[in-house]
């Protein structure tokens, strides 16, 4: 269970944070949410897909480490093995929230909470939050910076979707693997882009989706798709191996 | 106009759901923008009457429903907010048995591997520990407990299980409508049919009207509801009552407010049996529909209303059921004698109209017009033989409705009024039915049991019935190999199904948490 608090310099003073990339402090996940922001790095590492959030139903770009549920192949004894990780991953324990507020623009303001029950927390080993003086550790400034851009990471999601199925442009997918040891994984509940739609697209059609900054997007989840067999032969080795 | 030219007229007169659906599926196969055909397309013309408010028969329909509308080319999520429609997944029959808090369902999703085992015979034995639908259908359950068929994750008209809606017919017909006339090029004509002007061969050449002159076609559907303009005013077809087998020609209906917003919505239509006939019950998002239908021969309309209002009290309190007004609505049991005459077809209440009981007034309309969009006469020649097979189809189609309801009647056990006692005699049971009521008594109904391809109650469903009603099939008392081999499959299908059930009890949303998410998200349409 998750128990978010409104992060206050006065009780939150000696809190830390161990930033470690663990299975114990909940890293094996089998994929997460990202935002184009982060595509260009993203598509470096991972593969990305769509897949729709149970809440609303709505698509959302993720990346994949696994190929199985809590599979993380990118995980090893020495940390996450990859010079990217996505944004949504590093947010842990962290999370952005909105109090009503008069004096804003748009009447509200960003809060910082923080989920105290998260095994990441603790008040003896990682990063600190806050300096002696109370004003916030570099760390806790970087992750205020994350919060936002994932704050607008949502929003900007929210576009590139409706932008997509507008245009008929995902598709569900089923992968079949086939490991070298000839055991069978199959990869369900993902959408990707329909790439001969894609390619059918009229000029107007490309010009908006350039200008809404999606076309570039488009094309680097379609290129992602060369990180897919990195990941199958992680997951090859893993099973070689166990 | 002469009958060898070019045959790419068709008039429909009326508009209610039964003008509009036939219009929507006629159109969506025959015609289509030019850019997109190389053939010329067929014409399409709807005259509604202004003067003449539409019934709106049917709010509940099979699950053939998203087809057809899928085929109609409508969104489910613009279907859904447009008609305050809900899901649906088969009937919770009410003291149908004997009156004594006795239920029983009859799911949409036909029994666990019904294509290769008839679990029915199998399962008799236990049938003092479980009902026949909870020990072979997951969805019993799901209808029990007031769940969806799906959730907000899955695309749009596909399904976790079987589902069709309950809707509100006035918006569902003012929805197809907006999409006929502005999608699929649909002419919608506001005039009154005045006279009707004919051809030597006695086809009809043109309708004529107070506001918008002649109109002429080649085909010509009777959409008018039971006054059945053309079929019957023009042509004069004659009626056949089925009031001996089944006697309701009255209902009482009524609109019933929930108690509060958060309130369950059922997820199949409730049909509560009554001392002179039953009540229905059907929730849609916004409102319950409830009526009662019964036989004005066994009843007054004060006893009814009393029984409705009972009913109503006890499942929305005594305060709701004060404040609310019942409308009352007479019918002749029955159909034409035939349903294509010349070049005219009589589609919806023009056709005929049965007491409300398992639904079957819209999905008629939508296997009329699906048979006529895809069997369309090229030219007049042809017109006959589609005619009579049309015919042919469809009184067989009405032959079984009738049997199908009427088994409903016979299995009961009640005996408290005349009502209940003249359905089990043995001169209002069809002579049909008598046959197969004895056949199953040594044999369970399976697929032979139903001799087209395209039945409108799947031996499934009398399955559903008759083991719902309590009825009892003989076991065999001589080696048959099939026994052997069902008995061998039964174990795994009844414990799978135990599974699937529990398993979809636990994932599945409420109906009305599904339809409020709907409203807000939308469904995906992959």
């Amino acid at each position: 269970m998750t128990d978010y608090k409104v992060l206050n310099k006065d009780l939150h003073s000696d809190l830390r944070v161990i930033t470690a990339r663990e299975k114990r402090y909940g890293d094996n996940v089998m994929h997460a949410m990202t935002f184009p922001i982060e595509f260009r790095d993203i598509q470096s590492c991972y593969p990305i897909f769509f897949c729709k959030d149970t809440e609303s139903g709505s698509f959302y770009p993720t990346a994949l480490f696994g190929l199985e549920q809590n599979e993380n192949l990118f995980l090893t004894d020495d940390g996450w093995d990859a010079t990217y990780i996505p944004m949504s991953v590093r947010r842990h324990p962290f999370l952005i929230g909105f109090q009503a507020d008069d004096q804003q623009p748009d009447g509200r303001r960003p809060v910082v909470s923080v989920d105290m029950d998260n095994p990441r927390v603790n008040t003896s080993d990682g990063e600190s939050l806050f300096l002696a003086d109370g004003t916030p550790s570099n760390y806790l400034t970087d992750i205020i910076g994350l919060l936002e851009s994932i704050h607008a990471g949502h929003e900007h999601n929210k576009e590139f979707v409706q932008a997509l199925v507008d245009n008929d442009l995902l598709e569900a997918f089923t992968l079949e693997v086939t490991l070298k040891d000839g055991s069978k994984n199959q990869l369900t509940g993902f959408y990707t882009i329909k790439e001969p739609k894609l390619y059918e697209l009229d000029g107007n059609t490309l010009e908006a989706l350039n200008k809404q900054g999606f076309l570039q997007a488009i094309f680097m989840a379609v290129a992602s798709h060369a990180r897919l067999r990195p990941l199958v032969e992680k997951k090859s080795a893993v099973a070689e191996s166990s | 106009m002469m009958s060898n030219q070019s045959f790419n007229r068709i008039v429909i007169v009326g508009g209610g759901t039964a003008g509009w659906l036939t219009a929507g599926l006629l159109a969506a196969e025959h015609c289509a923008p030019s850019g997109k055909r190389s053939l010329p397309s067929m014409e399409i013309i709807l005259i509604e009457s202004p003067d003449i408010s539409t019934i709106g028969v049917g709010e509940g329909t099979w699950p053939s429903m998203r087809s057809t509308l899928k085929k109609i080319g409508i969104s489910e999520t613009e279907f859904i907010t447009a008609c305050d429609a809900s899901f649906k997944q088969g009937t919770l029959f009410q003291n149908w048995k004997n009156g004594f808090d006795d239920s029983y369902t009859h799911p949409f999703t036909v029994p666990r591997g019904y294509a290769e085992t008839n679990l029915a015979m199998q399962w008799q034995p236990f049938r003092d520990k479980v009902s026949f639908a909870e020990a072979v259908s997951a969805q019993n359950r799901l209808m029990f407990e007031n769940l969806a068929p799906k959730q907000i994750s899955t695309p749009e008209y596909a399904f976790n299980v079987n589902y069709g809606y309950h809707l509100n017919a006035a918006k569902f017909a003012q929805l197809l409508t907006e999409h006929c006339t502005k999608k699929l090029g649909v002419t919608h004509l506001m005039a009154n049919v005045v006279a009707v002007s004919s051809k030597d061969n006695g086809d009809i050449a043109s309708l004529v009207t107070d506001a918008q002159g002649d109109v002429h076609g080649d085909l010509f559907i009777d959409c008018s509801g039971t006054r059945a303009l053309l079929l019957g005013g023009h042509f004069d077809i004659p009626f056949c009552s089925k009031k001996q087998f089944l006697f309701n020609d009255s209902a009482l209906a009524s609109q019933v407010a929930y108690r509060h917003g958060s309130d369950p919505i059922a997820s199949s239509t409730i049909s509560c049996a009554q001392p002179h006939g039953w009540v229905w019950d059907i929730g849609l998002p916004s409102r319950r529909g409830v009526g009662h239908v019964y036989s004005s021969a066994h009843a007054t309309d004060d006893q009814v209303a009393d029984s409705l209002h009972s009913y109503i009290a006890a499942t929305a309190g005594e305060e709701i059921a004060k404040s609310t007004s019942f409308r009352k609505v007479s019918f002749n049991p029955g159909h034409r004698a035939k349903f294509w005459h010349k070049n005219c077809v009589a589609i919806g209440m023009s056709a005929g109209f049965i007491e409300p009981l398992e639904a079957s007034a819209l999905v008629l309309v939508e296997l009329s017009a699906a048979m006529i969009a895809e069997q369309f006469p090229t030219n007049r020649k042809v017109m006959d033989a589609v005619a009579k097979r049309f015919n042919d189809k469809f009184l067989y189609r009405w032959s079984k409705i009738i049997e199908f309801l009427k088994l409903h009647y016979v299995l009961s056990q009640r005996s408290d009024s005349d009502y209940w006692r003249d359905n089990v005699d043995t001169n209002t049971i069809p002579s049909g039915l008598t046959d197969l009521l004895e056949l199953w008594r040594w044999q369970s109904p399976w697929h032979r049991d139903t001799t087209h391809v395209d039945e409108m109650f799947p031996s499934a469903s009398y399955q559903y019935v008759l083991y719902g009603m309590g009825f009892v099939t003989q076991a065999h008392t001589t080696y048959r190999k099939s026994d052997t081999e069902f008995s061998r499959h039964a174990e795994a299908l009844f414990s799978e199904n135990a599974k699937q059930t529990q398993q979809l009890v636990s994932t599945m949303p409420s109906n009305r948490e599904l339809i409020d998410k709907i409203h807000i998200h939308g469904l995906q349409s992959i």
